[in-house]
C-alpha cells in the first residue's frame, strides 16, 4: 500500500508526488482511505528526481539521487538510485522496475567490478544499503498484502491498523499509520513484533510543499531493539521532469543518465 | 600462666563461651540467606584487569554476545541432519526460541509451532523432588529467563541458525537470491539437499554453522548475560525432550559449561561437605570410642565453617568456585587442633583424675605448637591474598579466618565443653574400655604397635630412610620440570556428564565451540605515510600509462611529486583536499579531448538503439562541437570497423570506444586512486589479503578448527556476484575453462572501490550488520573469529604464541594492533596470573613460616628440621602431579597453601615433643620410644582423619572436588610418613648438632642386626 514506509523513504514526494489540496469529507472506510491516499501519492506527477543524503546512526552516510517515473497506463513504477559517496561506491546503481500484485525486477551496478548483476524477486524486507530502510519501504508492499481498519479519526489524522493476510512472511504482526487528513501523506508508521512489542518506526519529520507537491523532505526510520536509526534528507526536489523509459534501462545504469550526474 | 588465661577463663565460666558461641553462630548464621553464587571464571580477573576492559570493549565493538551452542547430530539417517523432519525440527526451535516471552502468569512461553499465533506456557522446573528442593534453598529460578522490562534473555536478532542466517545464491536467468539458508522447512528430500548445498558452499557456514559430515547443525544462541546460560540450556532441553533417538541434541559452550559447574557447585556443596562431616566424625568414633568426646571437635569444625561463611556472605562476597571449598579446607584443619587435645587428655587423665586439672595440663603443653600450627596455617592461606585473583584472595583470607577461629574455640570452646558435657563417670568407664588398667589412654591395639615399631625402625634405619627420601626428592623435582600448568572448565566435569560428551561430540563434528577473537586493529593516522601513498601512485601509474604519452605522464608524475609534499605537511591540505587537488591538476593535464569523449558517450547513449546505423552515428559524431577536429577524426576511422553493425551491438561498440580512450584520462585514475588511499583499512584489497594468509595459517595449526572473517564474507559475495551462469551446451574445455574462471572470483577484488561495493552489499543484507561482528562500521578494525576443538589453556596458549610468531615473520602490509578476546583466551590470562600468583605465595609464606619455626623453636636448625616434612610433601606432591600427567589447575594450584599450612603442623608437634622427651629421658634413643606413643598417634590419628575423611569427594561428579580430597589424602599421607620417617630419621643423624652433648656415643646399627 501506500503508507508503507516506501511513502515514508521516498514520500521525498517523489512518490507521494501531489498530496490532495482540498480535502472532501471525511472518509471512513479504511480501504477508501489507503486507496484514495495510494492514487493520490503515487499516480500524481509524471516522475521526479531528488537527492538523498542518508544518515546512520554510527555516522556511516550514503548520498544518492533517485529518479521516479510511472508507467504511462497501470500501477507500475520505475526507479532509478545513483551513489555519489562515499568514495567507494562513487556510481553504484540500483534500478527497479515495481510491479504492483506482482514480482519486482532488480539490477545493482558495480562499477569497480563493471558488473551488471540481476537480483532475483525475493523477500523485500531486507536493508536497503546497510540502513534502517528496508527495499520494501523503497519498494512499497503490496496494498492487497494487508487487511486495513480505521481505527482513529482525529481532526487532523487518520490512523490505519493494518494486518498482513499472510503473517508467516513478514516480521511483525501488525502495523499502524499515521495519515495526515490534508495531504493524504503517511507521517508516521509503527510497527509490532509477532510478541506485540513495539519495535520500528518510520516518521515523516518534515513536510514542505514544492512544485505545488506537499513533500516530505526529512524522514528517519528506528530499529528499537537494536537502537539504530538511519534518518534521510531530501533536496534538489523535482517534478514532472519528462523522464524517458529508456533511462531506467541496464545501458543506462553503466553509464549514468544526465538527470542524476547533473 | 599466660599462655591459660583463655582456658582458664573458660573453664571458669564455661556458660559465658558456650553462649558466645551460640551468639555467634545464630549472627554470622543469619547472614546465610543473603548469600550470592558466582559461577563466572571470568571473575577469576579483577573487572578493571586490561584483558577483561579489552574483551568487553571487544564484544561492544563487534556486538558479540556469549553463546549457548545447541548441537543436533543425526547419525542415522543417510543424509544426516539433512532430512526433512530433522531440519522441520530445527526450524521449529528456532523459531520457538525466537518466540520466548513472559506469559501473563511471568511463566515463559513459546509458540506452539512455526507461524502459529498460539502460545504455549513450559514447566521448566526439574521433576525430582531433590532437585526441586535444591532449587528452592539456593534459590534458583529455573523460569528467570527475562530481564528486568522482560525482554528475552535470548538476543533473537543475533541468533545464528539455518532459519535466520542470510544466504546468497544463484538463482533463475543469472540473477541472485538473497534469502536465509532456510528460508521455509523443506517438504522434499531435494529441498533438504538444497539447504545442505548452500551452506557447505558458504565459507561462514561450513564448519560453524553446519558439520562438514552433514550429520550435525549447530544453533548459536546468544544471551544477555552469561548466567541466563544454565536456564537457557534447560529450555532447550525442555523443547527437544519429544525429539527422539535419531536427533540428538547437545548443549555446549563455556557459558554453559560454567553455568552448569556453579549450579552442580551448589549441588556438591549441599552434599559432600556434610558427607565429608559425617565421615570424620565416624573415624573420630572409631578413635575416641564416645559420642560425647567428639562431639567437641565436630563442633569446632561447625562453627568456624558456619561462621567463616557467614562473614563471606555477610561482607557481601559472592560464593565462587574457590570460595565453594572453604568449607571443605576449613574442616580437618579445625578438627586437627581439637584431635591433639583430645588425645593428649585422655593420656594425662589418669595423672590428675581430674578435668579442669587435665585441661590446664594439656593446654600449657599444647598452646605453643597449637597457636603456632595456627599461625602458621594462617600465613599460608593468608599469603593467597597477594595472588592478583580477587576469588582466590577472598577464600585464602577467609581461610586463614577460619583457622584463626577454630585456634579461638579449641583454646576456649573445647574445655568449656568438656567442662560441661562430659562426667568424670563416663571418663573413668573410657579408660576401663580400653582394658589397659595401668593406662587410661585410647588407642588403637594394632596402629600402636605399629607406630612403636616404626620409632625403632627410624632410628635404627636413618640414613637408609634419608636415602630414599634424598632419592624421592629427586624423582620429584624432575617431575616438577614436568608439569604441564593447563586448566579447561569444560573438563571439570567428568567424562560422562553431558556437558563433556556435548563438548566431545561437537568438537568432533564442527570447526570447534571453544571460541576466540583475534582482532586487528589498524589506526587511521598512522596506516600509510604520504610517501607511501604517492609511492604507491606512482608504481600504479607506470604500469596504466604507456611510454608513449611519457609527456603528460611526466607532467603528472610531477604533480604526484609535489601531493607528496604536500601530504608529508599536514598543515598545507587535508588528504582529502590534496587528492581534490590533484585530481584538478589531472583535469588539465587531460585536456579538452579527454572531457569530449566523455560528452560524446552521453551523445551516444542518449540515442535511440533501436534501428541505430553507423550513418546516425557518424552524423552525431561530426555535429558535436565539444570534440576537436583531431578527436573528431580519430573516432571516426576507429568507427569504421564497425560500419557493418546496426542497433544495440553498433552502440556498444560505439560506447566501448569512448571508454577506451577514456582509460587515458588521469583524472579517472586519480579518482581511483583516491578511493584506494583513502579507503578504511580493511578495505584495502592488500590488507585483506594478509588477513586472508594469516587466517590461512591459523587453520593449519590442529587444535584451530575454523577460522572466520570478513574476508570470507567478502570473497563468497564477490563470487556469487560476479558468477556467470554456464550456458548449457558446453564442450568439457569449455566447461572447466568457464568454470576455472568462476573459481577466479572466489577473491578479495582487486580495488578498493571493488570492495566496499561489495561489502555494502552484505551490509544490506536480511540479517542485518552480521558483517559487523567481522568488521567494524568503520572498517578499521577486524575481527576473526578463532574456533578451538579444545579449550585447554595450553592449546589456546599456543595458537597465541603461533599467531604472534607469524606476524612477526611476515609483517602485515599496515601497522595493525593486535589483540585477544574471547572466553578461551580470558582463561589463559586469569590462568597464567594464577600460576605465577601461587608460587609468589607458596615462597613467601614458606619464608615467613620458616622464620615463625625458627622463632619458635629459637633455634634455626629446628626450624628448618621443620620445614623439612613439608618441603619433600609439596615436592613429592608436585612431583607426582609432573609424572602423571595430571594438569596443573586451579585446585592444584591452591593445593600447595594447604600442604604448607597442614604438613608444618605434624613437624611442630612432633618437634615441640621431642625436644621435651629428650629433656625428660636425656637421649634422643631413649626419646624415641614415647615419641613414637602419643605424639605418632595423635599425628596418626589426625593424618588418617583428614585422608579418610575427605574420600567422599571422590565420588563428586565435579573433577576439582576429586582432585582435592584425593591430593588431601595423598598429602596426609606423604606429611604423615615425612614427619614419622624423614623427621626422626633426620633427628637421629643430625641428634648432636640438634641436641647438643651426650648424644655421641649412641652408635646406629646400620646391619638391623639389633
Amino acid at each position: 500500500m501506500m503508507m508503507k514506509p516506501m511513502a515514508l523513504l521516498l514520500a521525498s514526494g517523489l512518490l507521494l508526488g501531489a498530496g490532495v489540496k482540498a480535502p472532501a469529507a471525511d472518509e471512513t472506510d479504511a480501504n477508501t482511505i489507503v486507496e484514495r491516499a495510494n492514487k493520490a501519492s503515487y499516480y500524481a506527477g509524471k516522475d521526479g528526481r531528488a537527492q538523498v543524503k542518508m544518515t546512520l546512526s554510527d555516522g556511516r552516510t550514503r548520498e544518492f539521487v533517485i529518479l521516479r517515473a510511472n508507467a504511462d497506463e497501470g500501477m507500475e513504477q520505475k526507479f532509478y538510485v545513483y551513489f555519489m559517496a562515499p568514495a567507494d561506491v562513487r556510481k553504484m546503481a540500483y534500478l527497479v522496475h515495481k510491479r504492483p500484485g506482482g514480482l519486482d525486477d532488480r539490477w545493482l551496478f558495480l562499477p569497480a567490478l563493471n558488473l551488471v548483476k540481476r537480483i532475483a524477486p525475493g523477500d523485500k524486507r531486507t536493508s536497503f544499503v546497510g540502513s534502517d530502510f528496508l527495499y520494501e519501504d523503497v519498494s512499497g508492499r503490496g496494498l492487497e498484502e494487508d487487511t486495513h481498519e480505521l481505527i482513529e479519526s482525529s481532526a487532523t489524522q487518520y490512523v490505519l491498523k493494518n494486518t498482513p493476510k499472510d503473517s508467516g512472511s513478514v516480521k511483525f504482526l501488525s502495523y499502524t499509520v499515521w495519515i495526515d487528513k490534508e495531504t493524504f501523506l503517511p507521517r508516521k508508521a509503527e510497527y509490532l513484533d509477532k510478541n506485540g512489542t513495539l519495535y520500528r518506526r518510520v516518521v515523516a519529520t518534515k513536510v514542505e510543499t514544492i512544485e505545488g507537491h506537499p513533500t516530505v523532505l526529512e524522514t528517519y526510520a528506528e530499529d528499537l531493539v537494536s537502537g539504530s536509526k538511519t534518518v534521510n534528507s531530501f533536496s534538489e526536489v523535482s517534478y514532472d521532469l519528462g523522464l524517458k523509459d529508456g533511462l531506467f534501462t541496464e545501458r543506462f545504469l553503466r553509464r549514468p543518465p544526465r538527470e542524476v550526474t547533473r | 600462666m599466660k599462655r591459660l588465661a583463655l582456658t582458664n577463663f573458660s573453664l571458669r565460666f564455661p556458660w559465658v563461651i558456650l553462649l558466645v558461641v551460640v551468639a555467634m553462630v545464630v549472627g554470622f548464621g543469619s547472614q546465610f540467606p543473603k548469600v550470592k553464587f558466582d559461577n563466572d571464571p571470568e571473575n577469576m580477573l579483577s573487572p578493571s584487569e586490561p584483558v577483561r576492559v579489552f574483551h568487553d570493549r571487544i564484544k561492544e565493538h563487534f556486538n558479540l554476545y556469549d553463546f549457548v551452542i545447541v548441537g543436533i547430530v543425526n547419525d542415522a539417517n543417510p543424509y544426516g541432519v539433512f532430512n526433512v523432519e530433522t531440519l522441520t525440527r530445527i526450524d521449529q526451535l528456532t523459531h520457538q526460541l525466537l518466540s520466548l516471552r513472559p506469559g501473563v502468569d511471568g511463566m515463559p512461553e513459546v509458540i506452539a509451532s512455526t507461524g502459529s499465533g498460539n502460545y504455549t506456557s513450559l514447566d521448566l522446573h526439574p521433576s525430582g523432588r531433590f532437585a526441586r528442593a535444591l532449587n528452592v534453598v539456593f534459590r534458583h529460578d529455573p523460569t528467570h529467563l527475562f530481564n528486568e522490562e522482560g525482554g528475552s534473555a535470548i538476543i533473537g536478532r543475533e541468533l545464528i541458525g539455518p532459519s535466520v542466517v542470510d544466504n546468497i545464491k544463484q538463482a533463475e536467468f543469472g540473477s541472485l537470491k538473497l534469502e536465509y539458508l532456510m528460508e521455509h522447512p523443506p517438504t522434499t528430500q531435494a529441498e533438504a539437499l538444497v539447504i545442505r548445498d548452500d551452506a557447505m558452499a558458504n565459507p561462514l557456514y561450513k564448519g560453524t554453522l553446519v558439520a562438514e559430515d552433514g550429520k550435525a547443525i549447530c544453533l548459536y544462541i546468544p544471551i544477555e548475560k552469561k548466567t541466563y546460560s544454565y536456564n537457557v540450556a534447560n529450555l532447550v532441553r525442555e523443547l527437544t525432550k519429544g525429539w527422539g533417538d535419531e536427533n540428538k541434541v547437545y548443549i555446549t559452550g563455556l557459558p554453559v559449561a560454567e553455568d552448569t559447574f556453579g549450579v552442580e557447585m551448589l549441588k556438591q556443596m549441599a552434599t559432600s561437605a556434610p558427607l565429608a562431616g559425617v565421615a570424620i566424625f565416624l573415624l573420630l568414633l572409631l578413635f575416641f570410642r564416645r559420642v560425647s568426646l567428639i562431639i567437641a571437635p565436630m563442633l569446632v569444625a561447625v562453627v568456624s565453617v558456619v561462621c567463616t561463611m557467614g562473614l563471606l556472605i555477610g561482607l557481601g562476597f559472592k560464593v565462587h568456585i574457590m570460595s565453594s571449598m572453604i568449607a571443605i579446607f576449613l574442616m580437618p584443619i579445625a578438627v586437627a587442633d581439637a584431635v591433639h587435645i583430645l588425645s593428649e587428655f585422655f593420656d594425662a587423665y589418669r595423672q590428675f583424675n581430674d578435668k579442669r586439672e587435665t585441661l590446664r595440663h594439656v593446654v600449657g603443653h599444647l598452646f605453643m605448637p597449637m597457636l603456632y600450627t595456627s599461625l602458621t596455617t594462617i600465613a599460608g592461606f593468608a599469603s593467597l591474598a597477594t595472588t592478583p585473583i580477587p576469588p582466590v584472595r577472598v577464600f585464602g583470607l577467609h581461610v586463614a579466618f577460619g583457622v584463626a577461629l577454630a585456634w579461638l574455640l579449641t583454646m576456649t570452646f573445647v574445655p568449656a565443653f568438656i567442662c560441661l558435657f562430659i562426667s568424670n563417670k563416663s571418663l573413668h568407664k573410657l579408660c576401663a574400655l580400653t582394658g589397659h588398667e595401668e593406662q587410661c589412654e585410647i588407642r588403637n591395639g594394632l596402629l600402636d604397635r605399629f607406630l612403636r615399631a616404626l620409632g625403632g625402625v627410624t632410628y635404627r634405619r636413618a640414613r637408609l630412610i634419608i636415602g630414599v627420601a634424598v632419592a624421592v626428592m629427586v624423582i620429584s623435582i624432575v617431575g616438577v620440570a614436568r608439569i604441564q600448568v593447563n586448566d579447561n572448565p569444560v573438563k571439570w566435569f567428568t567424562k560422562s556428564h553431558p556437558v563433556r560428551e556435548a563438548d566431545r561430540v561437537l568438537n568432533n563434528h564442527f570447526g570447534g565451540t571453544y571460541t576466540a577473537y583475534l582482532t586487528l586493529h589498524a589506526d587511521p593516522n598512522s596506516t600509510m605515510t604520504g610517501r607511501d601513498m604517492a609511492e604507491a601512485i606512482r608504481a600504479r601509474a607506470r604500469v596504466r600509462f604507456s611510454a608513449d604519452e611519457s609527456p603528460a605522464l611526466g607532467r603528472f608524475l610531477h604533480e604526484v611529486d609535489a601531493l607528496e609534499q604536500k601530504l608529508s605537511d599536514m598543515d598545507t591540505c587535508s588528504p582529502a583536499s590534496c587528492f581534490a587537488q590533484l585530481a584538478e591538476a589531472a583535469k588539465r593535464i587531460d585536456g579538452k579531448a579527454m572531457s569530449g569523449w566523455e560528452v560524446l558517450a552521453d551523445e551516444i547513449n542518449y540515442l535511440d538503439p533501436e534501428g541505430l546505423t553507423h550513418a546516425a552515428l557518424v552524423a552525431t559524431v561530426t555535429g558535436l562541437d565539444a570534440l576537436d577536429t583531431v578527436g573528431r577524426e580519430r573516432y571516426l576511422t576507429d568507427l569504421q570497423a564497425y560500419s557493418a553493425l546496426t542497433g544495440t551491438v553498433l552502440m556498444e561498440e560505439a560506447l566501448a570506444l569512448c571508454d577506451g580512450y577514456m582509460e587515458h584520462s588521469f583524472e579517472s585514475f586519480v579518482t581511483v586512486m583516491t578511493t584506494e588511499m583513502t579507503a578504511p583499512a580493511f578495505k584495502r584489497p592488500i590488507l585483506l589479503n594478509y588477513v586472508e594468509a594469516l587466517q590461512h595459517h591459523l587453520d593449519g595449526i590442529a587444535v584451530v578448527g575454523k577460522t572466520s572473517s570478513a574476508v570470507d564474507a567478502l570473497k563468497k559475495a564477490a563470487y556469487e556476484l560476479q558468477y556467470v551462469a554456464l550456458p548449457v551446451e558446453l564442450t568439457p574445455e569449455e566447461y572447466a575453462i568457464l568454470q576455472a574462471r568462476n573459481a577466479a572470483f572466489f577473491a578479495v577484488p582487486d580495488e578498493a572501490a571493488a570492495v566496499g561495493q561489495v561489502y555494502i552489499q552484505l551490509e544490506g543484507m536480511k540479517k542485518r550488520d552480521s558483517l559487523f561482528h567481522l568488521v567494524t562500521k568503520d572498517y578499521q578494525e577486524a575481527n576473526i573469529w578463532v574456533q578451538l576443538t579444545s579449550g585447554d589453556n595450553r592449546d589456546m596458549q599456543a595458537v597465541v604464541d603461533e599467531t604472534a610468531r607469524y606476524m612477526a615473520a611476515h609483517p602485515p602490509p599496515l601497522k595493525l594492533e593486535v589483540g585477544w578476546a574471547g572466553l578461551t583466551y580470558l582463561n589463559v590470562v586469569w590462568q597464567e596470573k594464577m600460576v605465577r600468583g601461587m608460587f609468589s605465595s607458596l615462597v613467601s609464606s614458606f619464608v615467613v613460616v620458616l622464620a615463625m619455626m625458627m622463632v619458635l623453636f629459637r633455634s634455626p636448625l629446628f626450624g628448618l628440621l621443620a620445614m623439612a616434612p613439608l618441603s619433600l610433601t609439596i615436592l613429592f606432591i608436585y612431583g607426582l602431579i609432573g609424572w602423571v600427567g595430571k594438569d596443573y589447575d586451579m585446585p592444584v594450584a591452591v593445593l600447595s597453601s594447604l600442604t604448607l599450612g597442614l604438613s608444618v603442623d605434624f613437624a611442630i608437634h612432633f618437634l615441640q615433643r621431642a625436644r621435651e622427651e629428650h629433656k625428660r629421658h636425656g637421649s634422643w634413643q631413649k626419646a624415641c620410644v614415647p615419641m613414637f606413643s602419643e605424639p605418632a598417634m595423635a599425628i596418626s590419628r589426625n593424618a588418617i582423619t583428614i585422608s579418610v575423611g575427605f574420600t567422599p569427594l571422590l565420588l563428586a561428579p565435579l573433577l576439582p572436588y576429586r582432585t582435592v580430597g584425593f591430593f588431601l589424602a595423598t598429602i596426609m599421607a606423604v606429611s604423615w610418613m615425612a614427619t614419622l620417617l624423614v623427621l626422626p630419621a633426620l633427628l637421629t643423624l643430625l641428634r648432636r648438632f640438634v641436641f647438643g652433648t651426650g648424644e655421641n656415643d649412641t652408635p646406629i646399627d646400620e646391619g638391623g642386626a639389633q
